[in-house]
């Protein structure tokens, strides 16, 4: 009778188990990689001036707890965080400009603030300086600059749920021609990657800027461009999670005589659909905070908002808008969180 | 009990199943079957032994087209195996997997549907609501492989072993197949839990009246459930005949002498555990 063995590898000689050698945790080859990427990486700190960094990080340090005099970091920033605060919340105009004002019916939460300024001026007859006093008075509403940057906030929110909805949309047809299992044609499959990848390529920022020349200032070329970017990542993502998916169930709806599309549904999507609502969710908190950026070319939102008044040195409003921007992420992320266990647990 | 006694002798019976000089080569030149022709009456439990990799799988995945065949015909009833008849085969063949196949993270309920997902409509299948009727019959399924209502919403994961295979059992039911295929359907569950499973499995597969072919490892089950067992060795039909003729010798002679016990380790863990 022949060895058990025999069968199952009948290439090995049989050595005693003192001789055996074990796979080694990694080769010569990955020692070689490691050495070379740390190489690169020595090369392009120098490019870099990451030992810049460093000194001038440093030395803004020290002047912060009072062992330097001063420092170029510390006194560029300090001048930009203080004209941060405090953060402009009220919004105030000039009476004089609102000609169809009716001040014994002010708008609500409003009052009028008169503001008296003393300039000298030069009196020609005694060619001495003399104090002219100015009046102007302002429409105050205490809290309506907040108001404001609030309703630019919701109006960011829906150019980043709809550049979401269209990044999913146009993903999911590009995720079943881009898996390698699934897609009905090789050729199909390169198109469908590669279109991913130009996708994923494009800095949102371009995208948005050629956009806004066709369709003009405003949310359109917003969730317009954010979509095609977030196509190129949901495509990318979905499409290798259907790689990866467990293939037996695969294989059971198959064997019962099941189309790809419908084996992708009822055998795929329960296996993917966590990690999708994960992907998803990412996408939509990188859209809020990207779609401040695009609002800088003129794609609407908040970003247009906050290009204006960072032009005009208004660093206070300036200051709100990042305040507002960054709650909105941060209680997005709370709720995603939440989203992502209770749909994983 | 009168078919399965019908079913036993084999002869005189129309061939429900049928393999004519199937051949299977794989690239490094293995050839998982080798010329392997039988025929399989209706109603039988026709279970298949032999070593791993003596092609037993690949002879069960023939039949549903998992397997390309490189030579041979299998034929269902009248109906030949081809890449046109293929689709309508599958729906008339049911599959119960070794490790239960299903979508862990589905519902049991979901699970037992997905049975009838080619033949319910598209729309209902990727809204994933399926008919009234399917519904009913997935509830009467379920409660035949001994399962309850508070299983409905539970993952499947969430389930034991036995209960999975169950629940698998219950999706290739759904359909109310010809055939049943059971590829090693007990290999991962224990020795009581096994009985129980090729237990429902006989009956339920006798009250529709279809014809199970079911690859083994334990010679012992196949020995209590099977109508007629057919061994493989090598790609080869090796034995053909009735578990009665299944002796001790034929045993031997399928798997080998140096080999001999079918379930070498867990038997002598059992012995220990149970002594």
């Amino acid at each position: 009778m022949p060895d058990p063995r025999a069968n199952d590898a009948p290439a090995m000689a049989a050595r005693p188990p003192g001789e055996w050698r074990l796979p080694a945790p990694y080769g010569w080859r990955a020692a070689l990689a490691a050495l070379l990427i740390g190489l690169a990486l020595i090369w392009s700190a120098q490019r870099v001036e990451i030992d810049r960094m460093l000194r001038l990080t440093g030395e803004a340090a020290l002047a912060q707890v009072g062992l330097q005099e001063e420092s170029q970091v510390g006194r560029g920033l300090g001048r930009m965080f203080g004209a941060l605060f405090p953060f402009a919340i009220a919004d105030r105009q000039e009476v004089a400009r609102l000609p169809d004002l009716d001040r014994d019916a002010l708008p609500r939460f409003t009052r009028i603030e008169t503001i008296e300024t003393t300039r000298y001026e030069m009196n020609p007859t005694t060619l001495q300086a003399e104090p002219v006093v100015e009046r102007k008075e302002y429409l105050v509403h205490p809290f309506g600059y907040l108001l404001k940057v609030l309703d630019k906030m919701v109006e960011t929110f829906e150019i980043a749920v709809w550049a979401t909805i269209i990044a999913v949309l146009l993903s999911i047809p590009l995720a079943i021609l881009g898996a390698r299992n699934y897609t009905p044609h090789p050729a199909l499959y390169t198109a469908s990657r590669s279109l991913v990848s130009f996708l994923r390529s494009m800095p949102e920022l371009i995208i948005a800027m050629f956009l806004v020349l066709g369709y003009g200032f405003g949310s359109i070329a917003g969730y317009l461009a954010l979509g095609l970017h977030g196509a190129g990542f949901l495509g990318k993502f979905y499409a290798e999670d259907i790689e990866a998916a467990d293939r037996k169930p695969q294989e059971a709806l198959t064997a019962l005589g099941a189309g790809k599309l419908r084996v992708l549904r009822a055998a795929v999507l329960p296996q993917v659909a966590p990690a999708y609502v994960a992907y998803t969710l990412y996408i939509l908190d990188r859209n809020v905070r990207m779609a401040a950026v695009i609002g800088l070319v003129g794609a609407g939102g908040i970003g247009q908002e906050l290009k204006g008044r960072y032009d005009l040195f208004e660093y206070g409003h300036v200051g709100t808008i990042l305040l507002v921007i960054f709650l909105t992420v941060f209680v997005l992320d709370q709720i995603s969180a939440r989203v992502r266990a209770r749909l994983i647990g | 009990m009168a078919r399965a006694a019908l079913a036993q002798d084999g002869g005189g019976v129309r061939a429900h199943l049928s393999f004519a000089h199937l051949v299977r080569r794989f690239p490094d030149g293995v050839r998982a079957l080798d010329d392997v022709s039988f025929d399989v009456p209706q109603g039988q439990f026709c279970v298949v032994l032999g070593r791993s990799g003596s092609g037993k799988t690949t002879l069960l995945r023939s039949v549903n087209g998992l397997t390309d065949l490189d030579g041979g015909a299998v034929r269902l009833g009248d109906t030949a195996m081809t890449r046109a008849t293929l689709r309508a085969i599958r729906r008339k063949v049911a599959m119960v997997h070794q490790s239960f196949n299903l979508v862990e993270r589905a519902s049991v309920a979901a699970n037992v549907l997905s049975g009838a997902v080619a033949e319910a409509p598209a729309w209902r299948v990727h809204l994933g609501w399926y008919p009234a009727h399917l519904r009913a019959r997935a509830c009467a399924v379920l409660h035949r492989v001994g399962l309850d209502e508070i299983h409905l919403p539970r993952r499947a994961a969430a389930l034991s072993g036995g209960q999975q295979q169950r629940v698998g059992i219950a999706r290739a039911l759904l359909l109310d197949p010809e055939v049943i295929l059971a590829d090693e359907p007990v290999a991962s569950l224990d020795p009581a839990i096994s009985r129980e499973i090729l237990t429902l499995l006989r009956d339920v597969a006798r009250e529709r009246g279809a014809t199970v072919l079911c690859s083994l490892h334990q010679t012992d089950l196949a020995r209590d459930f099977a109508d007629r067992i057919v061994g493989m060795r090598h790609g080869r039909v090796a034995f053909d005949g009735p578990p009665a003729r299944f002796d001790a010798a034929a045993e031997a002679a399928l798997y080998g002498a140096a080999d001999m016990p079918t379930r070498p380790a867990p038997r002598l863990i059992e012995d220990r555990i149970y002594a």
